[in-house]
C-alpha cells in the first residue's frame, strides 16, 4: 500500500474569502474548509452554501481538501459538503463507534448520489472529550474510512475541566493512547507537541519545526496547522532530512555486510545495528521517496497554474 | 508471590557467534539470553536452532540462568529445537494477542513432558514490541501462567512501529511502558521497566549510563536488567543491587518504626522522615532483595570458582 503523505493539514474558516482564496498558496499537503468552530451559528446555511466551490480553489494546488462538519449537523453538512475533489470530512467531538458507523453510512449514500467512488471518502477523526479517548479503539476501528486521527485539545482541556499551564502537559495519557491506539489500528496519529496544540499561536519558524519535531518523535504522522506559518516548518520536520537519509542508507549498506558475513548484528557508531534497525531504514528511506513525490505532485499542480 | 527472581543483568547474544557463546560464562550476568531472533541472518536460522541444545550447559556454567529468544514466526520449529533441561525462559518477542502465548503454552507443555522437565517449569517471556501489543497487553500477561513478568513498549521495534527515532531526550514511550506496568501489578506478575535516562548517543557499551539506568529503575520498582555488551554487566548488578547506604538506611528505618510502634502511634517523624508501615514495607523490601542479590552473587561466584578448578585440573593433567 502507498505510504499516506498528509504532514500538513491546514484548517481555513469556509466564511473568510481572503484565506479561502490564498489557502491554496501555503504548500499544505491537505486542506480543511472548516464549518464547525469558525463559524458562527447564524452563518452555518450560508456557511454551507459556499463549501462546492470552495473545494476546487483551494484544491488547485493539489492539497487533498476535507471539511470539517458540526457534530449535531452532520447530514446537511455532508450533503453541503459531499463533491468531487473532497477527499474525507474531519468529524470532531466523536465520542462512540456509532457515530463513525452513522458517518461512513450517509457517505456511501452521499458518494452513491453524486457519482463519487463508493468508499472513497475518507474520515479524520478527532476527540475532544475523555470518553472519546477512552473509546479510541472502537472508534477507529469502526470504519475502513478513518485515517487520521488526533485530540482537539483545547476541547478536551474544557471537558476535564482543566485550565493547562504551558509547562505542565496533561495529555501525556492522552496523547501515548492516541499514538499507541492508532498505530495498532494502522491508521495516522496527528497532532503537534504541547502546548501548541492547546493554545494554538504564532511563532517563529524554528521554534515550530522543533515542536513538530517533538511530535513526530511521539509518533504523529502529520499536524492539523490552524495558520498559514506553520505549514512549512511542519512540511519539513515530517520529510526525513538529506542527512538522516544518508545515515540510514549506510546502516542498509553495513547491515548488507554483516549478513553476507554470517552475523546480524554489527556494530555502526557505537550502537548496534540489526533486524529491527535495517527494518526502520527501509522505512525512512521510502517515507522520503514518499514525500518527494507528493512535493512533485504539488509543485507540477502550480506549474500548470503558472 | 513466589520468591522474587533476580535478573538484574542478562546479555542477548547470537547464538552462531561461538565467541560469544564460549565466553558467556565469564561475564557475570544472571542471566543468558541466545538469540534466534534479530541478530540471527535468515539463511543462518536452522544452523543456529541446532546449536542451542550444546549452548545451554556452555554458557550456564558460571551460574547463569539460561533464556532463549525465538522468532516470531518460527514458534514450533524454534521450540522443537530449544526447550531442554536447562532452559529456564522463552522469550517470544512482537507479542501481539493472547492467543499467541496459548499456542507457545501448548507446545512448551508438550515439550516438558516429552523431554523429562518438570511440567510448568519454562517460563514464556512476552515481549511488547508493537502497538498492537500494548493494545492486547492484558490478554498477552493474563494468557499463561508461564508468564512471570511483563513490560517491554520500548526499544528498536517499538519505535519503528511507532514511526519515532530512538534516542530523542524525551520519553517517547511512556504510555505504553505504563500501561504495561498496570497490567503486570494488577496481575501479581514482575513489571519489567525502567524510567526515562536520556541516551542521546545511542551506545550499548556506556557503562556510566548503564548504572544510573539500573540504579534508577531499582528506586523506581523495577528489578530486571540486561543488554547487549559486556560492558554493561556489571553496572548493571551494581546498580540494581541496594548499595550499603540503602541497606544501612533501612535498617535504621526500621529501628525507628520499631520504636514509634513501641510507643503506640502509627506515624511519626524523624530526622525530617516520615517513618510509618509504608516506609517500613519498603525498607524491609530493600532488604529482601539485598539478601537475594547477595545469595545469587555467592551462587554465581562459586559455580565460577567450580569451572576455574576444572580448568586447572585439566591444565595440570595435560603437563602432567
Amino acid at each position: 500500500m502507498a505510504m499516506l503523505i498528509r504532514r500538513s493539514n491546514l484548517m481555513v474558516p469556509i466564511t473568510n474569502p481572503r484565506f479561502v482564496s490564498r489557502a491554496w498558496r501555503h504548500n499544505a499537503d491537505a486542506i480543511t474548509l472548516d464549518l464547525e468552530d469558525s463559524v458562527v451559528e447564524t452563518r452555518k446555511t450560508e456557511a454551507r452554501a459556499l463549501v462546492k466551490e470552495a473545494i476546487a480553489q483551494v484544491g488547485q494546488g493539489a492539497a487533498e481538501v476535507f471539511v470539517r462538519i458540526n457534530k449535531p449537523f452532520v447530514q446537511a453538512d455532508a450533503e453541503a459538503s459531499v463533491w468531487p475533489g473532497l477527499r474525507g470530512i474531519m468529524l470532531p467531538g466523536v465520542e462512540t463507534a456509532d457515530e463513525v458507523t452513522e458517518a461512513a453510512a450517509l457517505l456511501t449514500v452521499l458518494e452513491r448520489q453524486r457519482g463519487l467512488a463508493v468508499g472513497s471518502l475518507q474520515l479524520i477523526i478527532l476527540l475532544e472529550s475523555a470518553r472519546g479517548v477512552w473509546h479510541i479503539q472502537s472508534i477507529i476501528t469502526a470504519s475502513p474510512r478513518v485515517t487520521q486521527v488526533g485530540l482537539d485539545e483545547s476541547d478536551l482541556a474544557c471537558d476535564l475541566g482543566i485550565s493547562p499551564l504551558p509547562e505542565y502537559d496533561p495529555y501525556v495519557y492522552a496523547r501515548g493512547r492516541l499514538a499507541i491506539e492508532a498505530t495498532a489500528a494502522k491508521v495516522q496519529p496527528v497532532g503537534i507537541r504541547y502546548p501548541l496544540g492547546t493554545q494554538a499561536r504564532l511563532l517563529p519558524a524554528a521554534e515550530l519545526h522543533t515542536m513538530a519535531n517533538e511530535a513526530r518523535n511521539l509518533g504523529m504522522k502529520g499536524v492539523i496547522c490552524p495558520h498559514p506559518s506553520w505549514v512549512e516548518p511542519v512540511n519539513n520536520a515530517f520529510t526525513p532530512t538529506a542527512d538522516l537519509v544518508a545515515y540510514n542508507k549506510r546502516v542498509r549498506a553495513v547491515f548488507a555486510e554483516a549478513i553476507a558475513s554470517g552475523t546480524a548484528a554489527v556494530p555502526l557508531d557505537g550502537r548496534m545495528i540489526d533486524v529491527p534497525v535495517d527494518e526502520w531504514a527501509k522505512v525512512v528511506i521510502a517515507m522520503a521517496e514518499a514525500c518527494a513525490a507528493r512535493d512533485a505532485e504539488k509543485q507540477a499542480a502550480l506549474t500548470r497554474l503558472r | 508471590m513466589a520468591q522474587r527472581l533476580v535478573r538484574r543483568s542478562g546479555l542477548t547474544m547470537p547464538v552462531v557467534t561461538k565467541r560469544f557463546v564460549d565466553n558467556a560464562w565469564r561475564r557475570g550476568c544472571d542471566y543468558i539470553n541466545l538469540d534466534l531472533e534479530d541478530s540471527v541472518p535468515q539463511h543462518l536460522k536452522a544452523h543456529a536452532r541446532s546449536l542451542i541444545k550444546e549452548a545451554i550447559p556452555n554458557v550456564s556454567k558460571g551460574g547463569a540462568e539460561v533464556f532463549t529468544r525465538i522468532n516470531h514466526d518460527y514458534v514450533l520449529a524454534d521450540l522443537e529445537a530449544i526447550v531442554w533441561p536447562g532452559l529456564r525462559r522463552v522469550n517470544y518477542p512482537k507479542a501481539e494477542y493472547g492467543a499467541e502465548i496459548r499456542q507457545l503454552d501448548e507446545i512448551i507443555t508438550r515439550l516438558e513432558r516429552e523431554r523429562g522437565i518438570r511440567p510448568g517449569t519454562v517460563e514464556i517471556g512476552a515481549n511488547i514490541e508493537t502497538a498492537v501489543g500494548v493494545a492486547y497487553g492484558y490478554e498477552i500477561a493474563s494468557a499463561s501462567p508461564r508468564v512471570k513478568d511483563f513490560g517491554g513498549a520500548s526499544g528498536y521495534d517499538m519505535s519503528r512501529d511507532l514511526g519515532v527515532e530512538m534516542f530523542v531526550g524525551f520519553d517517547q514511550f511512556v504510555y505504553g511502558k505504563g500501561e504495561c506496568e498496570l497490567i503486570a501489578r494488577t496481575l501479581g506478575i514482575e513489571a519489567r521497566s525502567a524510567p526515562f535516562v536520556a541516551n542521546t548517543t545511542g551506545s550499548v557499551s556506556d557503562p556510566e549510563h548503564a548504572f544510573r539506568t539500573a540504579e534508577a529503575a531499582r528506586k523506581c520498582g523495577f528489578r530486571h536488567g540486561g543488554g547487549l555488551n559486556p560492558a554493561v554487566v556489571e553496572p548493571q548488578n551494581r546498580g540494581f543491587t541496594p548499595s550499603d547506604e540503602d541497606v544501612r538506611e533501612a535498617h535504621w528505618v526500621l529501628e525507628q518504626y520499631r520504636q514509634l510502634a513501641g510507643s503506640g502511634e502509627t506515624w511519626g517523624e524523624v530526622n525530617g522522615r516520615i517513618i510509618d508501615r509504608y516506609e517500613a514495607a519498603r525498607a524491609r523490601d530493600t532488604l529482601e532483595w539485598a539478601e537475594l542479590c547477595a545469595e545469587r552473587n555467592r551462587e554465581k561466584a562459586e559455580a565460577v570458582a567450580r569451572v576455574q578448578a576444572a580448568m586447572a585440573e585439566q591444565t595440570s593433567r595435560a603437563s602432567a
